[in-house]
């Protein structure tokens, strides 16, 4: 058995393993689920170290010296000693475990909320302002026809418009299920705060749907990995 | 017990036995669904077609295992696209540390795949460039706004013949100062790191998005106001993008059809190098297999429920 085909069936008997579960949770379960979380913690601190911390930060602090093929040393970069202070800032955040002196934990921590929230004002604009800007869209359609397979530009096709007044109806009725500051009275007001709910709904239900179509594609996948990548592939030798 | 009471109790070990047989079944039976690609996946094929030649793109990859049904269908196509138009690329995680590893494995399945084809191989710091892991996404995409060579500094690259040079010395980011050099920058990601990508860098780089099913309602208000430019969404968004690559935008085939009708806009060619319809098409029709077993579940338990209810002396819950 190749080394490739080891490697497969070592996956395919922790997929069983995980999906176990579903029958019910056993030791057999436990295991790869150990294993599992095992090997992500063990991976994240590997790679933490030596795609972020070493790069961006220990060789900032300590510099980088080349050395030639005849042997000659050069600094390729120097050192900046003004990031040793990042480390015990940052190990103070682990004194949250310690009653005497959990305070220190409080330093990192607040810096940390200072900068992003320094940062909330800029980043909300960039999220909402082109969507609050995007959402004033026309109403009346400048021609009654639909949208033809070559269209005028500034032209407004009513399917268009159709289109749009549905974008805007949905806004604003989905923005009337969240007046709380004044009571609802009167037909157009009620009846817009329930269209607003109907429409929420609608929304939360094509997520749902969007979403149980993922879980299904993991499945898909498993069974994909199983059968092709690992039986055909891996184990009878096939494409 | 009536057969409707009998399917009230069926135990749920028995269905899902029955949905693993039939996704299995629908992986062997090549089904080709014809499909109308949306028009958030139609713009993003539209958008890396339109990538200038000789731009570098850059790609944040932020998927792993747990999301590999979507998620690596997203990542190979960009990859065939990207090598069929010899766009050079850098890619690294501002996620999840175990991403880059994810990537490469399937960067070097893709390379393999294109040798077998006798495409051009790609070769690491020649055409492409792996960066690792970034951690914290927020502090990342903001200094990359800020000073691209700030960000990045330090970081290396193997590169054939010349042993480890400094990443700005390969000829993938020698053209590059700032991200505004970038060609497009494309978030692979099962996370809300494209919200973060969004807030930070969409006034200075055309970005292009590929997500999962779950992440996708949270990305189309993003695609609605034009802060990305184009979307693929989950499975759907795979196999969209496939039949862009396969049948080309507004582009007639030899019965004079247009597979991929975008009104008003320009032609777009179709892909003629390596696989085109590939995972995306495999899955696509065994999704429909287990969706159909879902509302077949659903009605039958709703009709079995409301038969058991009209039995007399049932109960009413």
């Amino acid at each position: 058995m190749s080394y490739l085909a080891i490697k497969l069936t070592l996956a395919v008997f922790a997929t069983f393993g995980l999906y176990s579960v579903l029958y019910r949770e056993t030791r057999f379960y436990r295991f790869f689920e150990h294993i599992y979380l095992g090997l992500a913690a063990g991976y994240t601190l590997v790679a933490t170290w030596k795609d972020t911390l070493y790069t961006e930060w220990w060789i900032k602090m300590l510099g980088k010296t080349d050395v030639s093929a005849d042997g000659v040393a050069t600094v390729a970069s120097n050192g900046f000693w003004i990031y040793s202070i990042l480390a015990p800032i940052g190990l103070m955040g682990y004194m949250v475990f310690s009653k005497k002196h959990n305070w220190m934990s409080k330093i990192p921590i607040g810096i940390i909320l200072g900068i992003w929230s320094g940062q909330q004002l800029e980043v909300w604009w960039n999220t909402y302002g082109p969507q609050i800007y995007s959402s004033a869209l026309p109403v009346i359609p400048t021609t009654w026809s639909f949208v033809p397979a070559q269209p005028v530009a500034g032209e407004l096709y009513a399917s268009q418009a159709l289109t749009n007044a549905i974008f805007i109806f949905t806004l604003i009725s989905a923005f009337s299920y969240f007046l709380f500051s004044f009571e609802l009275k009167g037909k157009f007001l009620t009846g817009l705060n329930t269209m607003g709910r109907w429409m929420l709904m609608i929304g939360f239900g094509a997520i749902f749907g969007s979403t149980v179509m993922a879980r299904f594609a993991l499945v898909i996948d498993r069974m994909s990995y199983i059968w092709n990548e690992w039986l055909q592939g891996a184990i009878l030798g096939g494409s | 017990m009536t057969i409707w009471e009998k399917l009230q109790a069926v135990d749920r070990r028995i269905l899902y036995l029955i949905l693993a047989v039939c996704v299995s079944a629908g992986l062997f039976i090549t089904i080709e669904i014809p499909t109308d690609p949306d028009p958030s996946s139609r713009d993003l094929y539209q958008a890396i077609m339109d990538i200038p030649e000789g731009k570098t793109v850059i790609i944040q990859s932020d998927w792993t295992n747990s999301t590999r049904g979507e998620s690596m269908g997203h990542f190979e196509n960009l990859l065939r696209l990207l090598m069929s138009r010899n766009l050079k690329f850098v890619f690294y995680s501002a996620a999840d540390p175990i991403a880059p590893q994810v990537a490469r494995t399937t960067l070097a399945r893709i390379i393999k795949e294109r040798k077998d084809e006798g495409l051009y191989e790609y070769q690491i710091g020649e055409d492409y460039i792996d960066l690792g892991y970034f951690a914290n996404a927020e502090a990342t995409n903001l200094n990359m706004g800020i000073d691209l060579r700030n960000a990045w500094s330090g970081k290396r690259t193997k590169k054939a013949g010349a042993g480890e040079i400094s990443i700005w010395e390969s000829p993938v980011l020698k053209d590059v100062r700032k991200i505004e050099d970038a060609g497009m920058m494309i978030v692979v990601t099962a996370s809300a790191s494209i919200d973060v990508a969004v807030q930070r860098l969409n006034k200075k780089v055309s970005i292009g998005a590929m997500v999962t099913g779950v992440v996708g309602p949270t990305v189309l208000p993003f695609y609605q106001a034009k802060q990305v430019n184009g979307v693929a969404v989950g499975l759907k968004g795979v196999y969209d993008l496939e039949y862009c690559m396969a049948n080309g935008v507004n582009l007639k085939d030899e019965d004079g059809n247009i597979k991929v009708l975008n009104k008003g806009g320009k032609e777009y060619p179709k892909i003629t190098e390596g696989k085109t319809l590939a995972r995306g098409s495999k899955y696509y029709g065994t999704l429909h297999i287990a969706l159909i077993l879902l509302i077949l579940a659903v009605v039958l338990g709703n009709v079995g429920m409301a038969m058991s209810r009209k039995k007399p002396g049932a109960k009413r819950s």
